[in-house]
């Protein structure tokens, strides 16, 4: 996919992602950081918001316990009334906005009557109400606010109940016992002061605690004496609750803050099970306790609106990188684009395409610069190719001339005598692709001599083909002359070797057979020794003469050699092409194997031994070219001639 | 207290139409305590209909501090009580002609609780300590048990909290096992804290609610309190197999009458109390019966501790069909 893409394509992908990457971990560490930042500054509000509202129930507690004391102060120490009694308290409640009742209890009387008798002064529909709980069969004497002072000898909180005597409200009282003033402490009875838990629960209530947040009490016993579920109120401790919910956790919670400890712990709503915060703190003196629940959604809203802003922006932000690095690519690519065109124009072969030439110094321009220098070399590179072409096909036209000369001056029809019978031979010249200078011819000097002669130029080309043409011109004039082969290749070398600028030479045998005899007497000017293949079967060279190659100097005379030829014996002729000729290895065909082949085809006629010969080199050189030219000639004298 | 009166006054109506001619199809069954799941087999066969099919047309009123079973039964209030054992026999003391018609809770579930910390590792070390105890009926089992043991504790009242036990005013307290134990655990104590013993393992369990009317109501309808009597038991029978619908059912009566707790102690006290309704392999009750032996020991212990002094042969005390059909 992204190979598919252009560059600008790939640039802009890759900075997004990269973008995105560099954006998700700022938002993630940023989220990280604001969360417990915020998480510090809600457990700071929090915890202040708890202690607070903690103080102010405090407050609430200390008038209401103050108000108890002060009724069982006068009461232990003045000889009241009843009525006197129920004066006090209507004083009390009336002028205590936090104090829903307050009672007295006697368990013998009071001066004045010797009945139990208990007055009860409390709040009823805007008014003070007042009753006597001793009663209508109420048992004030049973009731945890009477029997806890009693037995525990000092004032006490009751744990939160549903008044059934007055108030039939939720309620907690504050119980002081009374003893009587004369020194020995004998239990007379308790003063009490009620606070209503509805005056609470709406204190609790008007807390600024969040859409979400709320507050709850806890008696000393764990019991949910204040809490946004009425249900709970009164029926649930935090440890039924975490008994039912089997949540240990949750009763070691209340452990602590039944224990008065004060704290800052998540925690998990009871019904909604909402992850939360839970500030708690102790209320008052019994164990009570009060805890502030912020759900953890107020903070993580915070931070998700804050994320949503930086991802809000961040994505701004892309929108504009992305134009940027479009443009940017773009204007990279743009040359790059037009680049691409001006190399397809050349690959078409138009070298005169326009190379843009986009300014400044960067790795685009240099490209271009090169690519503008690789067109101009490009150019002169062809025009010198072209040069080079023409060059080349005049020198092939030129070879091709130098082959016609060699091979319009040899003897090419055989059987060259068709009316004689006494003798045959048979030659082939193969050049080689570069015409190497290698000549062969025979003629008969009148009726009874033949003249056979082999050379070879050394040297290529059209020099070494006229060379080669004028050689064998003179060779058949000085024959004309003199028949004695070793006199002629005298005066060849003569002619030759004079004002020979171009130190050109050549190789040269030459032989004359008298038909009639068989004798054959020859020279050889540096050539390779003929082989004479006896209708006996044996194969031997032509005995060898001294002498030098023909045209190089004017130096030493050429000896003669002489040697009979019976009939059937066949004198075969070669250049070095043949000894020379190379496979494709490079390896040579060799003396050996050219003798081996002269003795399989030696009962063969002269026309099909040379082509065996070069049947047998073509199958050594397997197609490879060849360096030399290949030139064979063979002669045989006719048997019973 | 709105409803409580409502609920009074339906039960003075009732009271007054039944006095009025002998009650028939009327019953009114009061309990001893105030709504839980005590009494969870007697709300379901309401609700569910058995005794309506046994022509029973039942009104359940609860009990509490102020209000006394024994004297509505005898006051022509209500009709049937649940009352414990010892309750009922002290009803006849005070001449109460009360009499068994089914014996709900046959196994004790009374226990002693006691702080482990005050030093109370065994029951011997409450001699000279503070133990809170309820009055009368309840308490005799346990003085029974004291007396045994040759332990002498200083008793200090107990009514219907044990707050006086939490605020470490007691050493120890005298506790239903379904019940106020388990209040205890629910204001944070841990059971590790506890010496508790049941008196039914030290051999002082006594039978405790069964199912009690006045001598002449079930003489004058044998068959109505025979009823009444089995479609009570088929109730617990119900509970004891939809123990959720029967916790449902208990939570919907204390709502009603703003009775304090919650359901995992409701489901505390139904799961404590069953084994003690329906026997197990090893015991010896039957389901719904009062044993003769266990009423004849109950008997003789609270002869003994001076509680009731009484001649009551159990077949007069223990009616059935069988034996007082006319």
């Amino acid at each position: 996919m992204l190979r598919r893409l252009g560059i600008a394509g790939r640039m802009s992908l890759l900075v997004l992602v990269g973008g995105a990457v560099i954006l998700g971990v700022v938002v993630g560490v940023s989220a990280h950081v604001s969360r417990g930042m915020l998480e510090r500054e809600l457990e700071a509000k929090a915890t202040a918001l708890a202690t607070s509202v903690a103080n102010r129930l405090d407050a609430v507690e200390r008038s209401i316990t103050r108000s108890a004391v002060g009724i069982a102060h006068a009461v232990e120490n003045l000889p009241v009334s009843r009525e006197q009694v129920v004066t006090l308290l209507q004083a009390v409640v009336r002028d205590n906005p936090d104090v829903y009742g307050a009672a007295a209890a006697f368990q013998g009387g009071v001066p004045g009557t010797s009945r139990a008798t208990c007055p009860y002064v409390y709040r009823h529909e805007g008014s003070l109400a007042v009753k006597d709980l001793a009663e209508g069969g109420y048992r004030f004497q049973i009731r945890d606010w009477y029997t806890l002072p009693m037995e525990l000898g000092q004032p006490v909180w009751t744990e939160p109940y549903y008044d059934e005597g007055g108030g039939g409200i939720v309620m907690a009282t504050y119980s002081v016992p009374l003893s009587t003033g004369t020194g020995e402490t004998r239990f007379r009875g308790v003063v009490t002061c009620d606070v209503s838990l509805a005056g609470i629960s709406g204190l609790i209530a008007s807390l600024p605690l969040g859409e979400a947040g709320y507050g709850f009490v806890l008696s000393a016993d764990g019991t949910v004496v204040s809490h946004r579920v009425k249900q709970y109120i009164m029926n649930e401790t935090i440890f039924s609750l975490a008994e039912a919910r089997g949540d240990p956790t949750l009763h070691a919670l209340g452990l602590r803050m039944v224990h008065g400890e004060s704290g800052f712990v998540p925690f998990t709503t009871f019904t909604t099970k909402t992850p939360s915060f839970l500030a708690f703190a102790p209320v008052g003196a019994e164990g009570w306790s009060l805890g502030l629940v912020f759900p953890k959604e107020a903070v993580t809203s915070r931070v998700r609106a804050l994320g949503q802003t930086q991802i809000l922006f961040g994505i701004a932000g892309f929108a504009g990188l992305l134009v940027v690095v479009l443009a940017i690519s773009r204007s990279i690519t743009r040359p790059l684009r037009h680049l691409d065109a001006a190399t397809r124009a050349l690959a078409g072969g138009n070298l005169d395409a326009p190379v843009p030439e986009p300014g400044g110094n960067d790795e685009v321009a240099h490209l271009a610069a090169s690519f503008a220098q690789m067109q101009r070399d490009l150019r002169i590179h062809i025009d010198q190719l072209q040069a080079t072409t023409a060059a080349k096909e005049r020198i092939e036209r030129e070879l091709q001339i130098a082959r016609a000369i060699q091979l319009a001056l040899l003897p090419k029809t055989f059987p060259p005598f068709p009316e004689r019978n006494d003798l045959e031979i048979y030659a082939v010249l193969e050049p080689a692709r570069e015409v190497g200078g290698d000549f062969y011819d025979f003629f008969l000097l009148g009726e009874d001599r033949l003249v056979l002669v082999i050379g070879d130029v050394a040297g290529k080309g059209v020099p070494a083909a006229i060379y080669m043409a004028v050689t064998r011109t003179m060779i058949r004039a000085l024959f004309r002359e003199d028949s004695e082969p070793a006199e002629v290749l005298n005066r060849l070398n003569q002619e030759l070797a004079e004002d020979n600028d171009s130190g050109m030479f050549v190789t040269v045998f030459c032989a004359v057979v008298d038909l009639r005899g068989g004798e054959c007497r020859y020279a050889n000017g540096g050539h390779n020794p003929p082989l004479v293949i006896r209708a006996s079967g044996e194969l031997e060279p032509v005995p060898s003469v001294s002498g030098y190659v023909v045209g190089a100097i004017e130096g030493p005379p050429f000896a003669s050699g002489a040697l009979i030829l019976a009939p059937g014996d066949t004198l075969f002729l070669y250049t070095d092409g043949v000894v020379e000729c190379m496979d494709r290895a490079g390896g040579l065909y060799g003396d050996a194997r050219t003798r081996e082949r002269l003795m399989d085809l030696r009962q063969t006629s002269c026309n099909d031994l040379i082509k065996g010969v070069r049947e047998g080199l073509r199958r050594h050189a397997d197609g490879a070219e060849q360096s030399d030219d290949i030139t064979m000639l063979a002669f045989r004298l006719a048997r019973g001639a | 207290m709105g409803r409580r009166l409502s609920i009074t006054g339906v039960l003075v109506a009732v009271a007054a139409t039944a006095s009025a001619e002998v009650p028939a199809t009327h019953v009114r069954l009061v309990l001893p305590w105030r709504h839980q799941a005590q009494f969870a087999g007697y709300y379901a066969a309401l609700k569910h209909g058995l005794y309506a099919q046994d022509g029973l047309d039942v009104t359940i009123v609860g009990g509490g501090p102020g209000r006394d079973a024994v004297e509505l039964v005898r006051g022509g209030q209500a009709d049937v009580a649940v009352l414990p054992l010892s309750a009922a026999l002290l009803a006849r003391e005070h001449g109460g002609p009360v009499v068994n018609v089914a014996q709900v809770v046959n196994r004790s579930n009374l226990m002693l609780v006691a702080w482990r910390n005050r030093g109370i590792r065994r029951l011997k070390d409450l001699e000279g300590r503070r133990v809170s105890m309820w009055q009368e009926e309840l308490s005799a089992p346990f003085l029974d048990f004291f007396g045994e043991e040759g332990i002498k504790p200083i008793f200090v009242p107990q009514y219907f909290s044990v707050e006086l036990f939490l605020r470490r005013g007691v050493d120890a307290c005298a506790a239903m096992e379904y019940n106020e134990y388990h209040g205890i655990l629910q204001a944070g104590v841990d059971p590790s804290q506890l010496t508790v013993a049941r008196l039914r393992d030290a051999g002082f369990g006594i039978p405790e609610d069964g199912l009690y009317c006045l001598e002449s109501v079930a003489r004058g309808n044998p068959y109505v309190v025979a009823r009444f009597a089995a479609a009570s038991l088929a109730g617990w029978r119900w509970v004891a197999d939809h123990q959720d619908e029967a916790l449902d059912l208990t939570m919907e009566y204390l709502r009603h009458d703003h009775v304090p707790g919650n359901r995992s102690h409701m489901r505390w006290m139904l799961t404590t109390l069953l084994p003690s309704i329906f026997p197990s392999a090893g015991d010896q009750w039957t389901f719904g019966r009062l044993r003769h032996e266990d009423y004849d020991r109950t008997l003789a212990r609270l002869t003994d501790h001076g509680v009731v002094h009484l001649n009551l042969p159990f077949e007069v005390f223990c009616w059935s069909t069988e034996t007082h059909a006319p």
